[in-house]
Parts: structure tokens; C-alpha cells; sequence
């Protein structure tokens, strides 16, 4: 294969609306002071539902902040967090997309597992339950799973190649590896990227607790008495830009995206690989120019259930080998759910914090060793500590994995 | 579907299990049966509609060492809770 020159790719701007709050800024603080945001759910039909407990973006985000009034009814839930998530990394980079026709290139990358299922549920309801002979007319665009990256296209002019990204849970992180290639390979200079999920329709909920895979108490990563996952919602979106064009500009770099990894087990539809996830790490430490010891912090996939955790920790020592018991790993699930398509990006806010201020969040809720799960989970509180380089893992049902290498702002 | 409660709970298990119900004895397990977890998520589905009760929430991969007979014991419990529910309610 021929050498091909790559370029650095660096994040410039990130925004999220999550359980923890409107904004990168709240996410990050409530994930380093450890803060768990799973609560009661709260839902229209609550009362018949089996689940009773999720990690919902707070009752105080209005959708319709700064949202054009023509543009709202476009929207489900899913878009909407996805537009202010986009809003805020956009105004936090401080790039313009106006200057010498940026916007005209950059790509608009998003990645969600499902896209408009609130639509979707609401229209459904409307046909089969009241017998209702039409749907609502902007149901479609509502609905499709491009819908997120088309309405941030639309509000800043980014006409660059524009699209969705689906692969259930790693959804985001295989939308940010996407448009980090495109700047690498020098198709782009910027692209906004990221993940967003609105899931806990009346019908996703009734699917995931059929599948008996949600705990009935709270999420509890690698703690022996985990009882499965708890969903969440929201969304993160992030400006990428190559090196150069950041620092032509004069942009604050937040981290450099250095490498990233991705794989799939081929083997069960749900049941996941240690060796599927460990290949994807290996890649994602080889694209950075990391040595397994140049590593300081993993944010786990980390999702609560019994088989995850520990194939994830199998995984991390195939990978790392004895750097393995050196390792700060801690899953941020604990404390804002798990997102599906955006939880690799509410992670990606996690990991960039860890590297600019040096403190690992916590696994929250860890409360009882398993033996199966004997790798440093940073349990219940952060821990300041030296952060050279972080991975942020996502591994989707499917057996499909991929792995976020970031390194500090060169 | 007629007779036990067993019988009925045997049947669908060999159903799901692609043997025939003659393999399907109290002692053996869903892993025995090579029924694998998502397929025994999907057993248990089948045997909740059947006779349309829920069992309480527990994550699937438990599933794969419980015996035929368990998940027998575990219907009855469920349609006894059903009965005197019912009862109570009249």
C-alpha cells in the first residue's frame, strides 16, 4: 500500500445536553464530583411500565431556547438536543464558517442508534390506538435518522458531506472516527461530529425491558451486584478541525484526537468479544503512535451488565497486557446512563476533561469487587491524577466496536 | 396447548429448543438444550405469553443454567400470584 500523508486531527469545541445538565461544562462537573443522575423515570405512561428508573435530561432544558420557531416543529427530541449540542460546540470553538468558504467543506457527521423514536412512538400510538386514518405531515422529517445532521447543516451553512452514522451503542464513536478520517485524509478542514439519542419512547422502553437487560436499582459498572443497564438520553457534538487549521486560526485545542480503532466480533448478536474489543483498542493505540504504558485512563463501555463488564475487562488486559493493572478505567454510565448512539460522545466530554484537568471521574455505585472485574474502576470518587492519553471505548450490540485514542492539546 | 402445567412448559422449551420433548426432562438445563441466551430470552417471552404472566425482572444470562423443572416451579408461583390476585380483586 502506498504511504499517504495524513494530518492531525485536534477537537476545537464541544457542547452536550445530558441528565447532568444543559451544557459540556455541567456534564463534565457533575461526572468528576461523581454525581449520579439516574432517578425515578418520569413518563406518560410510568405507572404500566415495568422500568421504573432512568437518566433523563433535566425537566429545566427548553428545547425552544434560541431555536428559530420555524424550525421547532421540525423537530424530535432527538434533534433537538442534538442542534444545542451543536450550538454550544460551535460558539465554545469560535470558528466561522463564513471565512474563505469553511462551511462550503465542512462535514456534518452524527451519529445516533435509532434516530426520531418519539416521532415515531407518537405516530404510531395515533394509528394502531386511536385509529387515527393520518400521521402527522412532518412525520418523515422528524423521524429520519439523517434529521440530526441535516438540521445542523441547515442552521450554520455546512454544505460538506452530511450524514448519519447508525451502529446501535457505538453509534457517536463511529461517527466521530468517520469525520476525523475525512480531516486526516484531507477531504476536510472541519466537521462536526457526534452523537445524540432521544430513546425512552413508550415502545423503546417496552422492547429493552423485554430484552431483560435494564436494572431495576441503579447502574453498577463492574460491581459484582450489577443488575444491567440504565438508559439515558442527550447528546454531544464537537468541532474537529486538522491541526494546521486550528492553529491558523488561533482555535484553543482541546485534545488531539490521535487514533482510533474499529472492529466487529462476527460471532454473537448480542454476546460480546473480549477479542473483537481489545482488536479495536490495539488499533486505535497503533493510529496514536501509543505504547499500551503511554496510556493513563480508559472510559469504559461500562454498561452495568453482567456480560459486558467483564469481557470489557478481559478485553483491556488482552490489549494492554501488565500495563492492564496500571490503568485508571472508570465508566461514566454510572452516573448519566447509557445513551446508546450518543453515549460515546457524552463519553468523549468525559474524556477530554480527564486530560485537560488531570482528574479521572469516578465509577459511581461500585460497591462490591467481582472477581471477574479486577482492573482500578476509580470507584465512587474522582481521583486527580497525571493523564497522558485516554481511550474512550464503545462496543454496540451487533459486535461492533470502536475505540477513541485522544492525546493532550500538542 | 393442554395438559400440565410441566408438559405445557416442556413443550415450548423443545419447541424453542429444536428437539423433541421426549429430551426435555425436569434435571436439564437451557444450556444442555443448547438454548443460548438470547434464544432463552425469546423462551421466556413465549412461556409469558403462553400463560400470560410475567416473570420477575432478571437479566437473561441467568437463564442459561436454570433447569427445565426451575422454570416449571417458576410458572406455577407466577399463575398462583395470578389467582390470588384475582381473587383479592373480586
Amino acid at each position: 500500500m502506498p504511504t499517504i500523508e495524513t494530518r492531525r486531527v485536534v477537537i476545537t469545541g464541544m457542547g452536550a445536553i445530558s441528565p447532568q445538565g444543559v451544557g459540556a461544562r455541567a456534564l463534565w462537573q457533575g461526572l468528576r464530583d461523581g454525581r449520579c443522575a439516574i432517578g425515578p423515570l418520569r413518563h406518560k405512561d410510568g405507572e404500566v411500565l415495568r422500568v421504573k428508573i432512568a437518566a433523563q435530561v433535566p425537566e429545566s432544558f427548553d428545547p425552544a431556547t434560541g431555536i428559530d420557531e420555524r424550525t421547532l416543529p421540525l423537530l424530535d427530541r432527538t434533534s433537538e438536543f442534538a442542534l444545542h449540542a451543536a450550538r454550544e460546540a460551535i460558539a465554545h470553538s469560535g470558528i466561522d464558517f463564513t471565512r474563505d468558504g469553511l462551511g462550503l467543506r465542512t462535514a456534518v457527521i452524527v451519529g445516533t442508534g435509532v434516530g426520531g423514536e418519539t416521532t415515531q412512538d407518537e405516530q404510531s400510538r395515533r394509528l394502531y390506538a386511536e385509529k387515527a386514518s393520518r400521521t402527522h405531515p412532518l412525520t418523515i422529517v422528524r423521524l429520519m435518522t439523517n434529521a440530526s445532521a441535516s438540521q445542523i447543516s441547515i442552521a450554520y451553512g455546512l454544505r460538506g458531506a452530511t450524514y448519519a452514522v447508525a451502529s446501535a451503542c457505538a453509534s457517536a464513536n463511529h461517527a466521530i472516527i468517520q469525520a476525523a478520517q475525512m480531516i486526516r485524509f484531507g477531504m476536510t478542514d472541519a466537521a462536526i461530529t457526534g452523537g445524540t439519542e432521544a430513546c425512552l419512547s413508550y415502545g423503546a422502553l417496552r422492547a429493552w425491558e423485554a430484552m431483560r437487560v435494564l436494572s431495576d436499582d441503579t447502574c453498577r459498572p463492574f460491581s459484582a451486584n450489577r443488575r444491567g443497564l440504565v438508559l439515558g438520553e442527550g447528546a454531544a457534538v464537537f468541532v474537529l478541525e486538522s491541526l494546521e487549521h486550528a492553529r491558523a486560526r488561533g482555535a484553543t485545542i482541546l485534545a488531539e484526537l490521535a487514533g482510533t480503532g474499529m472492529s466487529a466480533d462476527a460471532s454473537d448478536i448480542v454476546m460480546p468479544s473480549a477479542d473483537g474489543a481489545a482488536s479495536a483498542m490495539s488499533q486505535a493505540l497503533a493510529e496514536a503512535g501509543l505504547n499500551p504504558e503511554d496510556v493513563d485512563y480508559i472510559n469504559a463501555h461500562g454498561t452495568g451488565t453482567q456480560a459486558n463488564d467483564s469481557t470489557e475487562t478481559r478485553a483491556i488486559r488482552l490489549a494492554f497486557g501488565t500495563h492492564a493493572d496500571k490503568l485508571a478505567v472508570s465508566s461514566t454510565k454510572s452516573m448519566h446512563g447509557h445513551a446508546l448512539g450518543a453515549s460515546g460522545a457524552l463519553e468523549l466530554v468525559a474524556a477530554i476533561g480527564a486530560l485537560r484537568e488531570n482528574v479521572v471521574p469516578p465509577t459511581a455505585n461500585l460497591d462490591k469487587p467481582d472477581p471477574a472485574c479486577d482492573l482500578d474502576y476509580v470507584p465512587n470518587t474522582a481521583r486527580e491524577m497525571k493523564v497522558r492519553a485516554v481511550l474512550s471505548n464503545s462496543f454496540a450490540f451487533g459486535g461492533l466496536n470502536a475505540v477513541l485514542a485522544l492525546k493532550r492539546a500538542p | 396447548m393442554t395438559g400440565t402445567t410441566q408438559q405445557q412448559v416442556f413443550e415450548i422449551i423443545a419447541k424453542q429448543a429444536k428437539v423433541d420433548v421426549a429430551n426435555v426432562t425436569p434435571e436439564s438445563t437451557l444450556k444442555d438444550l443448547g438454548v443460548a441466551s438470547l434464544e432463552a430470552i425469546e423462551l421466556i417471552f413465549d412461556i409469558e405469553e403462553h400463560f400470560d404472566i410475567h416473570f420477575p425482572e432478571q437479566q437473561g444470562a441467568n437463564f442459561d443454567s436454570d433447569t427445565a423443572q426451575s422454570l416449571v416451579d417458576a410458572v406455577q408461583k407466577a399463575l398462583d400470584e395470578k389467582a390470588a390476585e384475582g381473587q383479592g380483586g373480586q
